[in-house]
């Protein structure tokens, strides 16, 4: 007894595992050697990234304190060898898990607090979610600008103004320097309908001017009723950094008035939402028909009641069944990626992913539908004489039909879900878009891929469900 | 003639199926293989078309080896064996008509077969081996819409399509209503004694036994305990066959 004490002392479990209590001992060993890992782990500084950014909770020298445990762990199995084979375990089990509880909270960064107070951000993603970008009011856009240079040079410059809506613009100087009032007048616009101010800088950003007693609004000047507008504004700092101010540059000032034209039409992003939900069909369709096509043969080689007659059959059916649950396992989106590689973005990469996975999956499906069949046709067309091939067409096709339709139809569904992300790592659909409104943080656009979704989700579950009725 | 020598099976798990079975079958025998349920009936009669493998053991058949027959060679020897099953063994969800013509899958093209491409020939003798059962009218039904009995003769015809110079049935009627019984196996006799189809049966009733076979033999655990005329099993053989509790039961209705 106390040999076998002395042994758990100097390597944990090895007395259990010389007393024959193999698995505890160990068990005892990978406890302890877990701990010791994980206590190490967590006392390393962890940077994510080069910016060094120290990730709060971990690299705290005070998790050296968890050491007590594996030593507690350790003394408890000194004891324990000694014991007899019956006895439970449950004071080491309880102290690791507490340990691994608390390391790992520590690791996943679990900060509830956070959760409280960033809520008001919610409401910046949530407002424009409620006004979805699809359609919008029809109208007509028309502009007219007017350059000016700023500041002053010291030769009076010409001013250029140019329209391609018979907008006239024109400045009461052709020049001005930062905070600058000037006055502009603008003719040819259509009566009592908004407009708006907008700053081209030199290097060609946009912005619109803002209202000076209220800077979060846009200006919005209304045109008399003969179409003329005369106001004023403040030249904008409008150079970018890295350009010397004092430097006569060319800037401009546009008139920009959207005149309704009465009705509704798809905006930008409704059309890219269309365009991304039609190669969402058919990207789910192709991948859906070809998949299909590809699992069927792939199946019978991975049918073992098929495969088993020989050992060359039983090799075969074992190199393919391994394969498709490989495959299986890696999701669509992972192989969409290589595919991106490959070929480039758009939806032939997304589709080629979408395939190979249904291809695995619906593989595996109908090979199990396969082993499932009634033998005993298929020992009769074999007792006729026939050939594989033959055995497959006549004593097992028939059989397996329903049901690799109805897989079939379900995957369908599957694979219209897969198709709307897909585009998230390039793989063209919806997905696409949508990954770069949320880069963008258009909201509005981005709820309206969702709702856009959502429908299309729907109706196709609902058109397959229907479907599967029919042909139960 | 048909030569079975020494046959052993022992399937994978250890159970000894057949032990040292030998007999041979003349031309145009009916041969009806007897013994209670476990006693290696359907065994044997798989190992003669080798549906089941044998362990150890000889079959000729024809002068052929059968038991030495790989690929096409053992398929050629399949299509010449017609075979009836218990279960029938039809495809369900197909017609009749196509359960038929798949009697003829050892003599026609893989290609044509495979896309459905029936020659006309292979067409009319499916009407004509429909028609020897009473089945003509039911050609374009589904195998499931017919009775047992039915699906049995469609079975039969199947066989049929084989041109087959050896029928091996494995309890043909066991699966079915007695009254059933003659109507099918007078169809086996009609072509042993017509076509001269050799038929190896194996039955479960003795007064079918003796009704329809020329000659008997009888298994017992895997082992062949009898061989001889039907008549020649009275009471001491039969319990010498099915053990001391046997009581003999008919399948009734004598044809
Ligand atoms: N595939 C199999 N694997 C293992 N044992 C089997 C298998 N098929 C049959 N057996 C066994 O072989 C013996 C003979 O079976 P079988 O030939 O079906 O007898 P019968 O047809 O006379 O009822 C039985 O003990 C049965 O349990
Ligand atoms: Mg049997």
């Amino acid at each position: 007894m106390a040999r076998l004490s002395l042994a758990s002392l100097l390597l944990p479990g090895l007395g259990q595992y010389l007393d024959g209590r193999r698995a505890r001992g160990l068990g005892i060993l990978g406890v302890i050697l877990a701990m010791l890992g994980l206590i190490w782990w967590s006392l390393i500084p962890q940077h994510l990234s080069l910016e060094s950014r120290p990730i709060p909770l971990k690299g705290d020298p005070a998790n050296l304190a968890w050491l007590v445990v594996p030593a507690l762990i350790w003394a408890w199995n000194v004891w324990d060898a000694a014991r007899p084979e019956t006895a439970r375990g449950w004071i080491p089990v309880s102290l690791a898990s507490i340990m691994f509880f608390v390391i790992g909270w520590q690791a996943a960064e679990i900060n509830p607090p956070v959760l409280a107070s960033n809520v008001d951000r919610v409401m910046l993603i949530i407002r424009p979610m409620l006004e979805p970008d699809f359609i919008q009011a029809r109208a007509e856009e028309r502009e007219g600008w007017v350059e000016l240079l700023v500041p002053c040079p010291a030769e009076a410059p010409m001013t250029t103004a140019g329209s391609d809506h018979a907008i006239g613009v024109a400045l009461d100087a052709p020049c001005g320097s930062v905070g600058d009032t000037l006055t502009v007048t603008a003719t040819g616009l259509t009566p009592d309908v908004g407009v708006e101010l907008i700053w081209q800088s030199p290097i060609g950003d946009f912005f619109p001017l803002r209202q000076a007693d209220n800077p979060t609004e846009f200006r919005v000047e209304k045109p008399d009723a003969q179409g003329n507008l005369t106001t004023t504004f403040v030249v904008p700092n409008a150079i970018p950094p890295g350009i010397d101010p004092t430097l006569p540059q060319e800037q401009r000032l546009y008139i920009r008035q959207s005149r309704p034209l009465g009705g509704w039409e798809l905006s930008t992003n409704g059309r890219f939402i269309l365009q991304g939900i039609y190669e969402t069909i058919a990207l789910a369709l192709m991948a859906t028909t070809l998949g299909t096509l590809g699992a069927f043969p792939f199946s019978f080689l991975a049918a073992r009641n098929l495969m088993s007659s020989n050992a060359f059959t039983l090799g075969v059916y074992v190199v393919v069944r391994t394969i498709l649950n490989i495959v299986r396992s890696i999701e669509s989106l992972i192989i969409a990626i290589v595919f991106v590689v490959i070929i480039g973005l758009g939806p032939f990469a997304g589709m080629m992913a979408v395939t190979v996975h249904t291809i695995a999956a619906l593989g595996k499906l109908f090979s199990e539908v396969i082993e499932g069949i009634d033998p005993g046709p298929i020992e009769a067309i074999r007792a006729t004489g026939a050939n594989w091939l033959q055995i497959i067409r006549y004593g097992v096709v028939p059989q397996v039909v329903p049901a690799f339709t109805a897989f079939t139809i379900y995957r369908w569904e599957i694979n219209v879900r897969a198709s709307t992300i897909i585009g998230v790592v390039g793989g063209g659909g919806i997905g696409f878009f949508l990954i770069q409104w949320i880069n963008l943080s258009d909201y509005r656009a981005v709820s309206a891929a969702f709702l856009a979704i959502l429908v299309v989700v729907q109706v196709m579950d609902f058109v397959s469900a229907k479907l599967r009725e029919r042909l139960a | 003639m048909l030569e079975v020598q020494n046959l052993h099976k022992v399937y994978p798990n250890g159970t000894r199926a057949l032990t040292d079975v030998s007999f041979n079958v003349e031309d145009g025998e009916f041969l009806v293989v007897i013994g209670l349920s476990g006693s290696g009936k359907s065994t044997l009669l798989r190992c003669v078309n080798r549906l089941i493998e044998p362990t150890q053991g000889k079959i000729l058949w024809d002068g052929v080896d059968v038991t030495a027959a790989t690929g096409a060679e053992l398929r050629g020897v399949r299509r010449r064996i017609g075979m009836i099953f218990q279960q029938f063994n039809l495809v369900k969800r197909s017609t009749v008509m196509t359960n038929v013509l798949a009697g003829r899958l050892g003599y026609v093209g893989t290609a044509g077969s495979l896309v459905g491409l029936w020659s006309a020939e292979d067409k009319a003798q499916a009407l004509r081996a429909l028609e020897r059962v009473g089945l003509a009218e039911k050609a374009n039904a589904r195998a499931d819409a017919l009775s047992g009995g039915q699906q049995q003769r469609v079975a039969i015809a199947r066989a049929l399509m084989q041109n087959p110079q050896l029928i091996l049935a494995d309890e043909p009627v066991a699966s079915l209503d007695p009254v059933l019984s003659h109507s099918i196996l007078q169809y086996l006799e009609q072509l042993n004694r017509e076509e001269k189809i050799t038929v190896v049966c194996s039955l479960h009733f003795l007064d079918l036994v003796h009704r329809y076979a020329t000659r008997v033999i009888a298994l017992k655990d895997g082992q062949v305990v009898f061989t001889g005329l039907p008549q020649e099993i009275d009471k001491a053989r039969f319990k010498e066959i099915y053990g001391e509790d046997a009581i003999e039961v008919k399948a009734g209705l004598s044809a």
